[in-house]
């Protein structure tokens, strides 16, 4: 910024003309979500350029992973994106298993997918909210935190944490589904289907959104394949790939669902498509409750370690595993393995590489926020300077996951 | 490879519906102002019993550990740590790096930690944030510097409000 | 003593500083201003699932906005490097002023010739147009249009106020103001053009006392005039100016302290003003009481407007500049023509 001159003392000639074309720096603190800053480069109201300066909230995961053991990574894996982190967990794990070679008993995968369900319910409303406190509609931000928190409550109580779960385990999950879960899930689906309508009336049908969110940040079919979309932002634009159906991991082979494509492309496409997955999720959720078999939630391999007094006291009254010694330091045999989740965002995609020694040799992680910097750079330029933020939201961009 | 159905969204954009849904939208707004559903705790006045599997801070039996040091091997955060107590090896437990997983209380091998309820609680220094074997035997209770009583309500998934109170005895 | 009694009720009660600084002016102004961005948060609240301000006070948290209020007065007042100080710091207060100055043209009632406390200025504020006295700071035959020829001020000082901050997106706020304020004067203008022409008079006074309300002769007048009134003064939807998440506050960004308490607080005088003119000329306005309980009628036909337009922060996002431009043009410019041939068929056949 320049320098003001005195209005009372110049004259006419010395009157400082403000440029059409200016440089705005939105963030790194910003009122809607992001810790990161977007440098925006405008012409009049059109972006030209909007850089994204990534890395504000980088947590070094990979990095801390050379020097952690396998049991470690669990809580560290999830902190990118806390708001995802049963399959931030997930993806981790079953990339392990494959190296470990366990196979997890059939209850326990029913249950990886109802936690991953309920946390891609969770996740969506807050991207939703997201986005609706950058387009200033306060109502459906509070919504989305007010109809997560319903989620985070059975999430709670399946898993004993609110958002640090650490649910997943090497073999299987940490702890069992109880009637009085599965009566707070059902309850919980209920409330959900009966709020949809009034979303749509107050948000999604709301013309002032409407008229936000069509035709801004139109992405096509080509160029959302082409630039590296996932998830719902490349669902939203008509192109049909989910690794739920194209590589099923935990139960999904063996349950019934859609998934919601839609043509268009646009901003509007990528909320609708967000909202049809919490409907389908809760289809899921209360397949995995009626269909769910019994058994054991713990591979048999750790299972037969943990003492059998610890398991009467512990699993058979209150269906909660205690660890085996096993888990405190463990070596997985050398190799390599890469697992793909379809986290709430998107794709998730690990690398792990074990050299026999209690620490992963490397832990890559490609988290969905990523590979969405350069779609929304894409986007943004030459949209409205107002569009910004509708993208921004509309992509459910989350920076501590991008930078990790 | 199940049938692919590629959706469109309503793209009417008749005045009329228009403002219908102008009015949709507002009548909704309306709706909520005269019977809210709020689910906001009003805390401190009123306190939540957290689940009885909840993972909130951490208690040692001291006669019971056998000091085998798993729960600061297990230990993600470098939170729990073994010290040699009044010539016993014992944890300390610092939650200054806690992350509340619980691991260490899983892999115990004779049950000498316990996850309590509690996760409120306020420290002047980081120095009170490390417990010693003997603060960490005890249960966590700390009064809220409150006027008057804290009621106690436990939180209930109910299909009209989302999350209902009820007093918790 | 009595004399001197009597000098004070006098001038307590003279209309000219009666309406601007006692009712409906400064003082029962600012309190309501108050009242009604406390019923904003509270009422968002009810409808988000949340509690609002609780603490302050026994009622609801009511006191919460003045201690809010007072907090802010008393902050530290930045005045950033590089701008011109004297400016900055006068800047503010322009638009307040301005939002708020319409209220002198504007009649809050008619004084009947006995029995009301207003009754004794009867003469010094005769208006010939309805035959009786009114309750206006600056009587004039032109009140119709004379408010809103002050109140199209509002948005130059905004402008002033972005420049004298030098920040970019405070400018960007004020360029947005600009553009904004060419839809909805236009709006405005139409609509008040068209109750005109219903009515036969530029008398505010006159539309009132002719006892039909201008939502009942003109609907569509009103209709237009109240989108026109919340673009005017930036609520949601049209909340464009001061978007939080695209320009932080737009002009108000670089305030702190008092100045920012004035810089925020001329929307909501602007909006109030608007809201008792709206009431006036839409509402049946104090009709068919005269002298102060006709003021009070008046007063809270304006306070529900208030009050429902910043519910509306609780049902709507805001637009873009470019929609709320496009929308006032196209769809809301033919209601506003249709307005006025609705009002010169009204002014034909019905209204004399």
């Amino acid at each position: 910024m320049t320098a003001q001159p005195n209005v009372f003392t110049m004259d006419a000639t010395q009157i400082d003309i403000v440029p059409i074309e200016g440089e705005l720096n939105v963030g790194p603190q910003h009122p809607g979500s992001g810790h990161l800053r977007i440098y925006v480069k405008l012409n009049g109201d059109i972006i030209e350029k909007a850089e994204l300066d990534v890395g504000y909230v980088h947590r070094s995961v990979e990095k801390l992973a050379e020097v952690r053991n396998y049991m470690h990574l669990i809580p560290l894996v999830e902190r990118p994106a806390i708001l995802d982190s049963i399959h931030m967990n997930l993806g981790y794990i079953l990339a392990l298993e494959k190296i470990m070679g366990v196979d997890v008993p059939d209850r326990a995968q029913y249950l990886r997918s109802l936690a991953a369900e309920i946390n891609r319910i969770a996740s969506h409303l807050y991207g939703t909210g997201i986005l609706a406190v950058f387009l200033g509609h306060s109502t459906g931000f509070m919504w989305g935190f007010g109809d997560r928190e319903v989620w985070v409550e059975v999430l709670q109580a399946l898993t004993g944490a609110r958002v640090t779960n650490s649910y997943i385990i090497p073999g299987g999950v940490r702890r069992d589904l109880t009637p009085t879960i599965k009566e707070m899930i059902e309850k919980a689906i209920r409330y959900q289907r009966k709020r949809i309508p009034e979303w749509k009336r107050i948000f999604l049908n709301n013309p002032n959104i409407r008229a936000r969110l069509e035709n801004v940040g139109v992405m096509s079919k080509e160029q959302a394949i082409a630039w590296g979309a996932v998830g719902p932002n490349l669902r939203g634009s008509g192109v049909y790939y989910d690794v739920r159906k194209f590589e099923p991991y935990a139960a999904y082979d063996r349950l019934d669902f859609e998934i919601p494509v839609y043509k268009e492309g646009d901003a509007y496409a990528r909320v609708h498509v967000r909202f049809n997955e919490i409907e389908e999720s809760m289809k899921i959720i209360e397949q995995i409750i009626k269909e769910i078999p019994q058994g054991n939630i713990l591979s048999d391999r750790f299972f037969k370690q943990i003492p059998p007094t610890r398991l009467k006291k512990h699993y058979e009254t209150h269906g909660k595993i205690v660890f085996p010694g096993y888990y405190a330091s463990f070596r997985p045999p050398k190799g390599e393995a890469i697992s793909r989740v379809e986290a709430a965002r998107g794709e998730l995609v690990y690398y792990l590489n074990s050299d026999g020694s209690p620490k992963p040799y490397r832990l890559r992680m490609v988290t969905p926020s990523y590979r969405t910097i350069y779609v929304f750079e894409q986007l943004a330029k030459g949209a409205r300077y107002a569009d910004l933020v509708a993208i921004y939201g509309s992509l459910d961009y989350f920076p501590p996951e991008a930078d990790r | 490879m199940d049938q692919v159905k590629i959706r469109e969204y309503d793209k009417n954009k008749n005045p009329f519906r228009l403002f219908g849904a102008h009015v949709a939208a507002v009548g909704e707004g309306i709706k909520h102002a005269i019977k809210p559903k709020t689910i906001t705790l009003r805390y401190p006045d009123v306190s939540m019993t957290l689940p009885t599997n909840y993972r909130g801070m951490i208690r040692l039996y001291k006669d019971v550990c056998i000091g085998c040091s798993l729960c600061a091997m297990i230990c993600p955060a470098d939170a729990m740590k073994m010290t040699t107590w009044e010539g016993k090896k014992l944890p300390q437990i610092n939650y200054g790096r806690c992350v509340f997983c619980g691991f260490c209380v899983d892999v115990c091998p004779v049950d000498a930690l316990r996850e309590t309820r509690v996760h409120d609680a306020a420290f002047q220094s980081r120095r009170e944030l490390v417990f010693n074997p003997d603060k960490f035997n005890q249960d966590f209770d700390q009064t809220l510097p409150v006027k008057g009583t804290v009621r106690k309500v436990r939180a209930v998934i109910d299909e009209n409000k989302g999350i209902r109170y009820v007093p918790d005895e | 003593m009595m004399d001197i009694l009597q000098d004070i009720k006098y001038v307590i009660f003279y209309p000219s500083f009666f309406v601007m600084i006692i009712f409906p002016g400064l003082i029962a102004g600012g309190l309501f201003v108050l009242f009604a961005i406390w019923f904003e948060r509270k009422i968002a609240a009810r409808v988000q699932m949340r509690v609002g301000p609780y603490y302050v006070s026994r009622f609801g948290g009511i006191a919460q906005l003045l201690a809010d209020a007072i907090r802010v007065a008393l902050q530290e007042i930045i005045i950033p490097a590089g701008v011109n100080p004297t400016l900055y710091v006068i800047a503010p207060i322009f638009p307040l002023l301005f939002a708020f100055l319409p209220l002198a043209f504007l009649p809050i009632g008619v004084i009947p010739e006995q029995g009301s406390v207003f009754s004794a200025y009867y003469h010094s504020f005769f208006d010939p147009g309805v035959n009786m006295g009114v309750i206006a700071a600056l009587p004039t035959e032109y009140s119709l249009i004379a408010v809103l020829a002050v109140e199209a001020a509002y948005p130059i000082f905004i402008i002033l106020q972005a420049w004298a901050t030098n920040n970019r997106f405070a400018l960007v706020g004020a360029v947005r103001e600009a553009y904004l304020s060419v839809a909805y004067d236009v709006l405005i203008l139409m609509s008040v053009i068209a109750t005109a022409v219903e009515y036969h008079t530029l008398d505010v006074a006159k539309v009132v006392q002719s006892g039909i309300p201008g939502i009942v002769a003109n609907p569509l007048a009103a209709f237009v005039f109240f989108v026109g009134l919340i673009m005017a003064t930036s609520r949601f939807p049209f909340e464009i100016v001061e978007a939080e998440s695209e320009l932080v506050t737009g002009p108000a960004t670089e305030y702190s302290g008092l100045l920012f308490l004035l810089a925020m607080g001329g929307s909501y005088f602007g909006t109030y003003v608007y809201a008792l003119y709206f009431a006036a000329v839409f509402l049946g306005g104090w009709y068919p009481l005269s002298g102060f309980p006709g003021a009070v009628i008046l007063f809270l036909k304006a306070a529900v407007i208030v009050l429902f337009s910043v519910f509306l922060r609780s049902v709507y996002g805001r637009y873009r500049i470019d929609q709320a431009l496009r929308n006032s043009w196209r769809l809301l410019l033919p209601v506003a023509l249709a307005s006025i041939v609705l009002g010169i068929v009204g002014g034909w056949l019905w209204i004399r």
